[in-house]
C-alpha cells in the first residue's frame, strides 16, 4: 500500500558496515499514527529493544518527516529527530526546525534511520540515492557552528547540515543537535546518541519533489487557509517579538521563575524584556515553508545568535539571578555552538548556583555570574574543570552532591521555565510527559495563564485539560506543523491531510491519532519499567510557597498533585499505578 | 477614580501603544475599566488576559484609585 504525499521509502543507515539500504515505510504504521512524531514513536516500539543502552549500538537514531512535509502547506517545515534518551531512559522525540526535513522529503525519504555506530569519527553525506561516509578529520572536537561554516563551504548551501557539538561528542546527556546554526533538536541528551555513533554531521540535499493528488485544488485551498487562519494577530506575534513577547507575559502571571525556581516575578523584568531585546534584533527569518518566520537575530557587542527564546532568556536571565540582554545572548551562542540544550544546561548550572550559595557544594559560581555560566558551559560540553560534575544534568549531579530537593527535573529532564506553582497543570504535564519535564507536550499555561478566567491555582479539572492540550500537540506534531500555528484546528488538519494524501481524514481522526500517540509512547516507557512511581513532582514545588508576585502564598499540597495524576490516569484508561492495561498496548499496535 | 491602561502584544495594533488614562467609577471591575475605552474583552478574538500592576488578575475582579491596567493578547507556543 502507498499514499500520496509520503515518498513511501525508508532510508536505513548501518553505520559500522558504512552500508545503506532502502525499505517501503510501514504504511500500517501510518495509517495510525500520520507522521513524524507519531509515526516514529511507533518505529521505536517496534525496532527498539527494552533495556538497550541508549548510547550503545543497538539505539537507533531516527529523522522522520511527515506527510506535509516537503508540500506547501504552511509551518510544515519541523523535522522529528528522535532514539531512546540516554537522560531519561524513556524514548525521546525532538522537533527541530530549518530546512531539513524538506531536504529529506525531496531526496526521497520519508523517514532516515542510522543504526550502529561509526569505527572512527566521521559525517555521513546524502544526496538523492548517494550516500557517502566521510572521516570527520579535524571537524571531531569543534564547536557545532564551526564545523557547519566548514560543511558549508566544502559542500555548498544546497545542503541541509545536523551536527553535533562537543557536548555530544563527549557524550553529555544535555547534548543537543544542530541544524542552520541556531535551530536544535534540543533535549533529552539527543545530540549524545549522535555522538555515541561518531557522526559530527548529517549533510542531506534532495532534487526531488513531493506529490499530491491535485496540486492546483491543494496549492488554492492552502493560500486560502494561510490568510484565514495562518496570518492572524494570534499567530503573527512571532513575527514581531518571537516568544520574547513570553516574558512580560509570564512575569504578570507568576510564573516567570527567579533563582532556581525558589520564586517568581521580577520587578526589574523591564531591563531584559522583548521589546529591550527586539532593539538589538539585526535580522529574521523562517524555516522552510513557514508563513509566520519567528526567528530573530539580535547582536549585542560581540554576541550574536537567533534568539533568545522565552525558555533561555528566562534560565539564563532571572532564574540565574541575571538581568543583563549581554549575558543573556552571549549564553544562548555559547549553548549554541558547544551543543548544548540551554534549558537543560541552564537549569543545571542554576541548580549549581544554589548549592554554591547554601554552602552545600561549591561550583565555584552564585547567582548573577554570567560569565561563570560561559565557562561552565564550556567545561559540561568538554568534561574539564568543575563542568565535568554537571555534564550529565542536575539529576545525576543531585544524586551525588545533594539538593535533590530543588534539583528541577523529572525523570532525569529538566524543568522549562513555567513556574507550576502560578499554573497546578503545568506540574501535572511535567510529571506525565513521556520524555521527562517538556512544556511542549501540554502547555498549561495557555489555558491556566494567558486565558482570560481559567482559575490556575486548583487541580480541579487538570486531568483533562492537560489531556485536551497533549492529544492535540500529539497529532499536531505528527504532522510537522509549527507550534506558532496555534490557531490551527482538527478541521484544518483534517482538511489538509485529506488534500495532500487523497484519503479522507475526519476532524474526529485527528484526535483519535493524537491520543493514540500519547499511548503509543507511554507503552514506550512502560516496556523500560516506567510508571506512577516515576511521574514525579519536584519537592520545592510541594513544599515551599512562592514569596511574590500574583501567585504569592502558593504551593502544590502533595494530594493535589496525586489527585491531578489520578484524574489524568482515569481520562487515558491507565491503571491507578500508571501502567497500561495489556488490551490497550494491544489495541494501538 | 482614575486608572492606567495599556495594551500589550498585538492588542497595541488593534487598540494603540499609548498609555491611557481614564476616571472610571469607585468599585469598577478590570472589564469595566476596559470598556470605558471601549474595550469588551469577549468581542476581541485575540484576547489573553488581564494584569494590575505587573501581577494577573481575574477580569472580574475590581481596581483600584491610581492601578495600573495591562490588557495581554494571546500566546501561543513555548
Amino acid at each position: 500500500m502507498t499514499m500520496l504525499g509520503y515518498q513511501n521509502k525508508v532510508l536505513r543507515i548501518n553505520l559500522t558496515e558504512k552500508k545503506a539500504s532502502t525499505e517501503p515505510l510501514r504504511m500500517d504504521f501510518a495509517e495510525k499514527y500520520v507522521g513524524s512524531k507519531g509515526l516514529v514513536i511507533r518505529y521505536m516500539y517496534e525496532e527498539l529493544q527494552p533495556g538497550i543502552d541508549a548510547l550503545g549500538p543497538d539505539n537507533k537514531l531516527f529523522l522522520t518527516t511527515g506527510p506535509f512535509t516537503g508540500t506547501p502547506v504552511p509551518c510544515s517545515g519541523k523535522l522529528s529527530v528522535a532514539a531512546k534518551s540516554p537522560a531519561t531512559g524513556t524514548m525521546n522525540d525532538c522537533s527541530i526546525g530549518g530546512h531539513a526535513g524538506i531536504r529529506i522529503k525531496f531526496a526521497g525519504y520519508d523517514m532516515i534511520i542510522f543504526e550502529g555506530q561509526l569505527a572512527e569519527p566521521g559525517y555521513v553525506v546524502i544526496e538523492d540515492d548517494e550516500i557517502k561516509f566521510v572521516d570527520a578529520g579535524d571537524l571531531w572536537g569543534k564547536g557545532s557552528h564551526e564545523a557547519e561554516s566548514l560543511l558549508a563551504e566544502e559542500y555548498g548551501r544546497e545542503f541541509s547540515i545536523l551536527s553535533i557539538g562537543p557536548a555530544g561528542e563527549n557524550l553529555s546527556n544535555m547534548a543537543c543537535i544542530n541544524s542552520d546554526y541556531y535551530r536544535q533538536a534540543g533535549r533529552g541528551g539527543i545530540g549524545a546518541v549522535m555522538g555515541s555513533k561518531k557522526m559530527k554531521a548529517i549533510l542531506v540535499k534532495g532534487t526531488g519533489g513531493v506529490k499530491v493528488p491535485d496540486i492546483v485544488k491543494t496549492t488554492d485551498r492552502i493560500l486560502e487557509i494561510l490568510h484565514e487562519d495562518v496570518l492572524q494577530e494570534d499567530n503573527t506575534f512571532v513575527y514581531d517579538s518571537g516568544t520574547t513577547a513570553f516574558l512580560e507575559a509570564c512575569n504578570d502571571g507568576g510564573i516567570l521563575p527567579w533563582k532556581n525556581f525558589s520564586d517568581t516575578t521580577d520587578e526589574q523584568w523591564t531591563e531584559y524584556n522583548g521589546d529591550v531585546l527586539m532593539e538589538s534584533r539585526e535580522g529574521k527569518r523562517g524555516c522552510g515553508s513557514c508563513g509566520l518566520g519567528c526567528g530573530n537575530f539580535l547582536k549585542i557587542g560581540d554576541a550574536v545568535c537567533e534568539g533568545p527564546e522565552y525558555e533561555t532568556i528566562s534560565v539564563a536571565g532571572p532564574n540565574a539571578g541575571i538581568r543583563d540582554p549581554y549575558a543573556i545572548v552571549k549564553f544562548n551562542q555559547v549553548a549554541d555552538d558547544m551543543g548544548l540544550d540551554t534549558i537543560s544546561a541552564g537549569d543545571t548550572i542554576i541548580w549549581a548556583m544554589e548549592m554554591t550559595e547554601k554552602g552545600l557544594h561549591d561550583f565555584g559560581i552564585k547567582f548573577g555570574d554570567g560569565e561563570g555560566m560561559l565557562r561552565l558551559l564550556k567545561e559540561m560540553a568538554t568534561r574539564t574543570g568543575v563542568g565535568a560534575q554537571l555534564a550529565d544534568g542536575v539529576k545525576i549531579a543531585s544524586e551525588k552532591f545533594g539538593g535533590t530537593d530543588f534539583a528541577m527535573q523529572v525523570k532525569g529532564l529538566e524543568y522549562p521555565q513555567y513556574e507550576p506553582r502560578g499554573s497546578w497543570g503545568m506540574s501535572l504535564a511535567y510529571a506525565v510527559s513521556d520524555r521527562g519535564a517538556c512544556h511542549m507536550r501540554a502547555y498549561a499555561p495557555n489555558e491556566e495563564v494567558f486565558a482570560a478566567s481559567i482559575p490556575p491555582y486548583t487541580p480541579e479539572g487538570k486531568g483533562q485539560m492537560v489531556y485536551n492540550l497533549g492529544e492535540f500537540n500529539a497529532i499536531k506534531f505528527s504532522l510537522c506543523i509549527c507550534d506558532f500555528w496555534g490557531t490551527i484546528s482538527y478541521e484544518i488538519m483534517a482538511e489538509l491531510l485529506t488534500l495532500v494524501t487523497g484519503r479522507e481524514w475526519t476532524p474526529e481522526e485527528m484526535g483519535e491519532v493524537g491520543r493514540r500517540v500519547l499511548n503509543i509512547g507511554r507503552a514506550f516507557n512502560q516496556r523500560e519499567g516506567f510508571n506512577r512511581a516515576h511521574d514525579t513532582v519536584p519537592k520545592r514545588v510541594v513544599k515551599d510557597a512562592l514569596k511574590s508576585g500574583p501567585a504569592a502564598g502558593q504551593v502544590i499540597p502533595p494530594e493535589a498533585f496525586e489527585d491531578m495524576l489520578n484524574q489524568y490516569y482515569e481520562v487515558m484508561g491507565w491503571n491507578e499505578d500508571g501502567t497500561m492495561p495489556e488490551e490497550l498496548i494491544q489495541s494501538i499496535l | 477614580m482614575k486608572v492606567t491602561i495599556v495594551m500589550r502584544g498585538t492588542l497595541r495594533k488593534a487598540f494603540g501603544a499609548e498609555e491611557k488614562t481614564v476616571e472610571v467609577p469607585d468599585g469598577c471591575t478590570v472589564d469595566e475599566a476596559l470598556q470605558t475605552i471601549g474595550i469588551n474583552y469577549r468581542e476581541v478574538k485575540n484576547f489573553g488576559f488581564v494584569s494590575v500592576n505587573n501581577m494577573r488578575v481575574m477580569i472580574s475582579d475590581p481596581v483600584n484609585d491610581g492601578d495600573y491596567i495591562k490588557a495581554f493578547s494571546k500566546v501561543s507556543g513555548g
